[in-house]
């Protein structure tokens, strides 16, 4: 037997390597048509043996979604350019998954510069496409989360631990007036000034060594009103030294205008119901018989009074210790009237009720009681109960007045406590007439303000 | 001004009847370089990229606005009306197709008649109906997957090479691939809008004559959806290719060519 000369060999060698090739080779006419598929790629895809069994197109052997590609994109560029690169798509595999592949194509064409064939080569880009598809998802999820702080509403500014302005929002360009790049590396408080807080952001960083974030309220330079939010920034891989720090702005200037209208609107209210108590007081002077006169202005100037503590406390309710103070100086000073109790808050509501019911134990004290007598005196002793905290228990007692008789009436004074007091207040109330002084005892649950 | 946003390329007779070539989706004008030429003998022809596609003004791609095909049915009316055209042939390719048929709806005055090659009035299936547009939800999204990951060159920092070519022939700026290519998040987006289309009732409602093209073996566009078009489409005449493919203006445009002019001198 002859040698087989080198020439045939070279050509056993190149058809081996165009079948067994690590990567799939594919020859189609223009149209399409599959003229050669090798041995590679027949057995990726598990064609069948038989020739006249196989698909016969080039997107035959695609998924339906590759199909849809290959005649949008890649047969018109083989067409219109004459090559393809690095196209991802997807074959059918026989009784397995879809196979993603990198398909690279180019045309032939004859002496008449009309295209002859297309040749592809395709590679099995599996682990290529799991790499991709986590990529994607990832892109995806931080592409999501960057447009939310885009679009905020809020300006959101990251600082580094320098505390320079690393990056700025448009919200951030909008509300505090000036572009990114004129910001860019500077220092966040000089970039960002507050009223009278030059330190502002040195401060937050404090606060948020041993806090979460830190969050308060600031006046702008442009008189925005702004809620700030700096909170570090925790990723991984930093240590704690070169971690920064997200700012968060958010405008409150429409809410601090609307609380300020409010503000207003209340100190009228306050101003108008004094008036008309005091028209009341006037009206009352002149029409009412002289005796009933000063009683019934003293109940409205008591009323009067209790709505100055409320004033005072801007409306959230007032201290019983000064619903008292002002009880002790109708009685005639703290020598003849002592108090003793804790500080206790009182919604609206309480405070005139039981200021007016005071008045009344107080008027009834000077005419009658203990007070009518130069050595008597009042003792006002009230406090948390102590087997229930929210309860408080008031004691009105007096000393070294006359000689206590059990009222054989009731007068307005302690109608007003027995039924205005109770209903208000929901409060127990309970009298002692011993014969050494009246004794009252007020149990109630102080209300919230609302 | 749109003659230069959506690079309209005017030839052939300044006299003749007006026939306007609309691409379809993936590529752009060049697609019909083996079609459009054949016709400037007697016609004036104009072809142009749609907003977002070839060598239009990508900025003027606002994907809100063009969220809906409507915006590309205005554009092909300005562009008729910008240049003046009456009585004008409108020929698109696949949702180009759909684009000439909408705005021959919308402006049936300026419109002679239509040529739509490898229309469909919707490529998803709903079986409610019974209609079967070809694909399901899942094959339309895994089909723009591909298109968000095959960026075809669209990175301006990839070298120009290409395996199988001999080096130095071509010219660089050759090599890079050109066509077809759009930032990636157009061709995405108008994937999106393309594929997920639903124009059957305006295809119910032509109001121009059509020829419609389709090719008997379209992996796109299923044998029942032309016989529900030649069924539906009010003024169509159907004639079917015997051949393979989507794109039988790039396969057999001597065929796409003479059905055509078969079909305008009998109007």
């Amino acid at each position: 037997m002859m040698a087989k000369d080198a020439s045939e060999e070279r050509l056993e060698t190149l058809a081996e390597l165009v079948e067994d090739a690590p990567c799939g080779m594919v020859i189609t006419d223009p149209h399409g048509r599959l003229r050669y598929v090798n041995e590679t790629l027949s057995r990726w895809l598990a064609l069948p043996a038989r020739a006249q069994d196989r698909p016969a197109q080039l997107p035959d052997l695609m998924t339906l979604p590759g199909q849809l590609f290959y005649e949008t994109h890649l047969g018109p560029m083989m067409r219109l350019q004459g090559f393809a690169r690095e196209i991802a798509c997807s074959l059918k595999v026989e009784g397995g998954p879809p196979l993603p592949v990198l398909i690279t194509g180019v045309a032939r064409y004859d002496a008449a510069g009309d295209p002859v064939r297309f040749d592809y080569t395709i590679f099995d880009a599996r682990e290529r496409r799991a790499y991709e598809d986590e990529l994607r998802r990832t892109r995806r999820k931080a592409e999501e989360l960057a447009a939310i702080v885009r679009t905020s509403p809020n300006a959101i500014l990251s600082v580094d631990s320098t505390g320079c302005i690393s990056s700025w929002n448009a919200s951030a360009e909008h509300l505090l007036g000036r572009p990114f790049d004129a910001v860019l590396g500077r220092p966040v408080q000089e970039a960002i000034e507050f009223e009278g807080r030059p330190d502002w952001f040195e401060h937050a960083v404090g606060i948020c060594e041993t806090a979460e974030d830190a969050s308060f309220e600031m006046v702008g330079q442009q008189g925005y009103h702004f809620e700030v939010t700096v909170a570090p920034i925790q990723e991984q891989e930093q240590t704690p030294s070169s971690r920064g720090y997200s700012v968060v702005l958010r405008d409150i200037s429409k809410r601090k205008r609307a609380e300020r209208r409010l503000h207003l609107a209340l100190d009228e209210m306050k101003h108008r119901v004094k008036n008309t108590l005091a028209v009341v007081a006037g009206i009352a002077r002149q029409t009412l018989p002289a005796d009933m006169r000063s009683g019934f202005v003293a109940r409205l100037h008591a009323l009067s009074r209790a709505h100055d503590a409320l004033a005072e406390q801007d409306q959230e309710g007032a201290d019983l210790r000064d619903l008292l103070a002002f009880t002790a100086e109708e009685a005639g000073g703290h020598e003849r009237f002592r108090i003793t109790g804790p500080s206790v808050l009182l919604p609206p509501h309480q405070v005139t009720s039981l200021s007016m019911a005071l008045h009344e134990l107080a008027t009834n004290a000077i005419k009658y009681g203990s007070l009518s007598a130069p050595e008597g005196h009042v003792l006002v002793e009230y406090d948390r109960e102590r087997h229930d905290v929210g309860q408080i228990r008031l004691v009105w007692q007096e000393f070294n007045g006359p000689l206590v008789a059990p009222p054989t009436r009731q007068g307005f004074g302690s109608k007003m406590i027995n039924s205005v007091i109770k209903a208000e207040l929901s409060a127990k109330v309970h009298f002692d007439y011993r014969p050494d002084g009246v004794r009252c005892e007020i149990v109630f649950t102080p209300g919230t303000a609302e | 001004m749109i003659v230069e946003r959506n690079q309209v390329v005017v030839s052939g007779s300044p006299e003749g009847q007006p026939i306007v070539f609309i691409h379809g989706f993936g590529c752009d004008q060049t697609m019909w370089r083996q079609v459009a030429p054949m016709f400037e003998d007697t016609f004036q022809v104009v072809t142009y990229d749609l907003t977002g596609m070839g060598k239009s003004d990508l900025a003027a791609y606002d994907m809100k606005r063009y969220a809906e095909l409507e915006a590309h049915v205005i554009d092909l009316l300005s562009i008729m009306q910008e240049l003046d055209l009456e009585n004008v042939v409108l020929v698109g390719h696949s949702i180009g197709a759909t684009i000439a048929l909408l705005a021959a709806n919308r402006a049936p005055e300026r419109v002679a008649s239509l040529v739509l090659v490898s229309p469909t009035p919707s490529f998803l299936d709903d079986p409610a109906n019974g209609f079967g547009g070809g694909f399901s939800n899942a094959d339309l999204a895994e089909l723009i997957t591909f298109l968000e990951v095959n960026h075809l060159g669209w990175s301006t920092r990839m070298a120009p090479t290409i395996a199988g070519q001999p080096a130095g022939e071509p010219s660089a700026e050759e090599l890079t691939q050109s066509f077809c290519r759009t930032d990636p998040s157009i061709a995405q987006y108008f994937g999106r809008v393309t594929f997920f289309a639903d124009e059957r009732s305006a295809f119910e409602q032509a109001a121009r004559p059509a020829l419609i093209l389709h090719c008997r073996n379209d992996a796109l566009v299923p044998m029942q959806v032309a016989d529900w078009m030649g069924a539906r489409v009010p003024g169509a005449t159907m004639k079917v290719l015997d051949t393979t493919g989507h794109a039988p203006h790039m396969t057999v445009p001597s065929d796409v060519v003479g059905a055509m002019r078969d079909y305008l001198a009998g109007a």
